[in-house]
């Protein structure tokens, strides 16, 4: 990543999309969109002072909604480039509210709510399309009732978990005590503001609150108007204080998850959904299972598949391993519900088809390997560029010329054409390179003959 | 005639062939529609089947 951005011949224009594209190989016009951040990119140093002391925050889609972010931000702490952005629906000064506390911050004078979006034109003999996919949501499939269950997660939500610098710095919490602890600081700010509110009684008139609430319910001071507000508030103190101290004893006994199940291609080889199987996702739920044994050996996983498919260099190794070293247990078999247990632990329900029994079992944390879908915005920008789309609406490409489009001089490579891992993704990038170099390279000795 | 290239994406793809033609003596344009490159590869906390960090 670091060397994208630096690399001399490469000009990287993040935050940006494609408008238009007209010509044909060797000879493309493209307009690029360099959308509005609100920051000066050759300003911005990527400090992050802004962020610090901006007020709003807002759901951080980069750890999957399992953390939140500020209103003006860095997509992540390593992004390349560093450069902040505001985004435009959360920031109380441009929704209209009197704010402007990251101008005021900005040391580099970075911050330009005037700025607006910036149109590019580039001349280029060939084009690569790298966009890449999608999860499929899981919601769709009513009978694993992700929506429902905070402890069903997705393999992108989980690989957030794990990570050191993900919301849980690597400790795999789970979303259910999450909420609970999330409920347990926003009753300690209310009752922070009802003490210091009590405080001021308390001085006023000498007692403690607890003292004159017992003689103001007895009847004492009944037409003091000043001690009716006074109980009032008391009361609410209470009403506060009882539901947190028993969410603080329940915080008491969480542990993280031991108890892991996934359960393999959800939205894949699944006719009402998407038939093909996405590939890799047996070998990230493996992958999960030996990070999360390694983060806590006492972990143990069951990984729920018809079968599993670890084809690739050294993959039916890693998939050995993990079931000799790290708690695996490979269970053929389609899960066909996920229900509400005890404690919010999920209940898995399936086929085991060796034994030809259905089962039920208990487990703490759910990962569900959700299919590769086509990403978001692939029907414009095929549009736009005039690529045909294949029927998931995958860049159309074919077996024999598998960076191909159908359009001379546009390639397409990774999982923008169809779903593939990164060993895969990385070869058919090179080779889509090699193509464009081709067209490039020709003109560049034609170029070089007529000069 | 130009004889730049674009690239449309910032993930591992996408990054890949930017560096394999800059490398070739190509001049590249790398679009990327979010913020930062690094696409999906950057949200992964390891990658198989050597469990590398993924960034
Ligand atoms: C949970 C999970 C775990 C995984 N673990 C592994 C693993 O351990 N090992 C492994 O080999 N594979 C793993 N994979 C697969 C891996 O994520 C993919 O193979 C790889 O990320 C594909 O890279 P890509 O560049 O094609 O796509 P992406 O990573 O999706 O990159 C596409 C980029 O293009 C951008 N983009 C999209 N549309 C546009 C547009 N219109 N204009 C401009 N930019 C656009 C996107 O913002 C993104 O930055 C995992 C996948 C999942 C879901
Ligand atoms: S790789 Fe495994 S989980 Fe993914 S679709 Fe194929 S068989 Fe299912």
């Amino acid at each position: 990543m670091l060397d994208v951005g630096r690399h001399p011949n490469i000009s990287l224009m993040a935050y940006s999309e494609i408008e238009k594209v007209e010509g044909h190989e060797g000879n493309f016009t493209v307009t690029v969109r360099r959308k509005k951040r609100y920051v000066d990119e050759a300003k911005c140093t990527g400090c992050g002072a802004c962020a610090e002391k901006c007020p709003t925050s807002v759901p951080d889609a980069f750890n999957t909604g399992l953390g939140t972010r500020k209103a003006i931000y860095s997509y992540f702490a390593q992004g390349i480039p560093s450069t902040h952005t505001i985004d435009p629906d959360f920031c109380r000064q441009l929704n209209g509210k009197k704010c402007g506390i990251c101008q005021k911050t900005c040391q580099a004078d970075a911050i330009d709510f005037d700025q607006e979006d910036k149109i590019v034109e580039l001349d280029v003999a060939g084009i690569i399309i790298a966009a890449g996919y999608d999860v499929f949501d899981p919601s769709q499939i009513p009978e694993y009732r992700y929506s429902e269950l905070p402890n069903v997660l997705t393999a992108l939500e989980f690989e957030r978990l794990l990570s050191a610098s993900g919301p849980t710095d690597g400790h795999l919490d789970l979303p259910s005590d999450r909420a609970v602890e999330a409920e347990i600081k926003a009753l300690e700010k209310k009752i922070g503001k009802s003490k210091r509110m009590l405080e001021k009684f308390e001085k006023k008139f000498d007692e403690s609150s607890k003292q004159f609430y017992e003689k103001y319910n007895k009847g004492d001071y009944s037409d003091d108007k000043d001690r009716k507000k006074w109980a009032d508030k008391y009361a609410e103190y209470l009403a506060i204080m009882e539901p947190l101290e028993d969410l603080k004893k329940k915080a008491e006994s969480f542990t993280t998850a031991k108890r892991l199940a996934f359960i393999q291609c959800v939205g894949s080889r699944d006719f009402r959904f998407y038939p093909f199987c996405s590939g890799y996702c047996c070998m990230h739920s493996i992958k999960e299972a030996i990070i999360a044994h390694e983060h806590e050996n006492e972990t143990t996983s069951r990984i729920f598949g018809m079968d599993i498919r670890a084809i690739g260099k050294g993959f039916e190794e890693y998939k050995i391993r993990g079931g000799n070293n790290s708690n695996i247990t490979y269970v053929r078999g389609r899960v066909g519900e996920i229900s509400q247990g005890p404690n919010n632990n999920p209940v898995v329900t399936y086929e085991d088809t060796h034994e030809r029994l259905v089962k039920s079992q208990e487990f703490d944390m759910v990962i569900l390997a959700t299919a590769c879908v086509p990403t978001i915005g692939i029907i414009e920008l095929a549009k736009i560029l005039g690529v045909e789309l294949d029927k998931y609406n995958f860049i159309k490409t074919s077996p024999f010329s598998p960076v191909d489009t159908n359009v001379p001089g546009i390639f397409a490579c990774g999982c923008a054409g169809a779903p593939m891992d990164v060993p895969e993704s990385v070869a058919q990038a090179s080779s889509a390179a090699e193509r464009a170099a081709e067209i490039a390279i020709q003109l560049r000795q034609v170029q070089n003959v007529q000069f | 005639m130009n004889k730049d290239i674009l690239v449309i994406g910032g993930g591992i793809a996408g990054m890949q062939s930017s560096l394999d033609l800059a490398d070739m003596g190509v001049k590249v344009h790398l679009v990327e529609k979010l913020p930062s490159i690094g696409g999906k590869m950057a949200q992964l906390d390891k990658t198989f089947p050597t469990n590398d960090c993924a960034i």
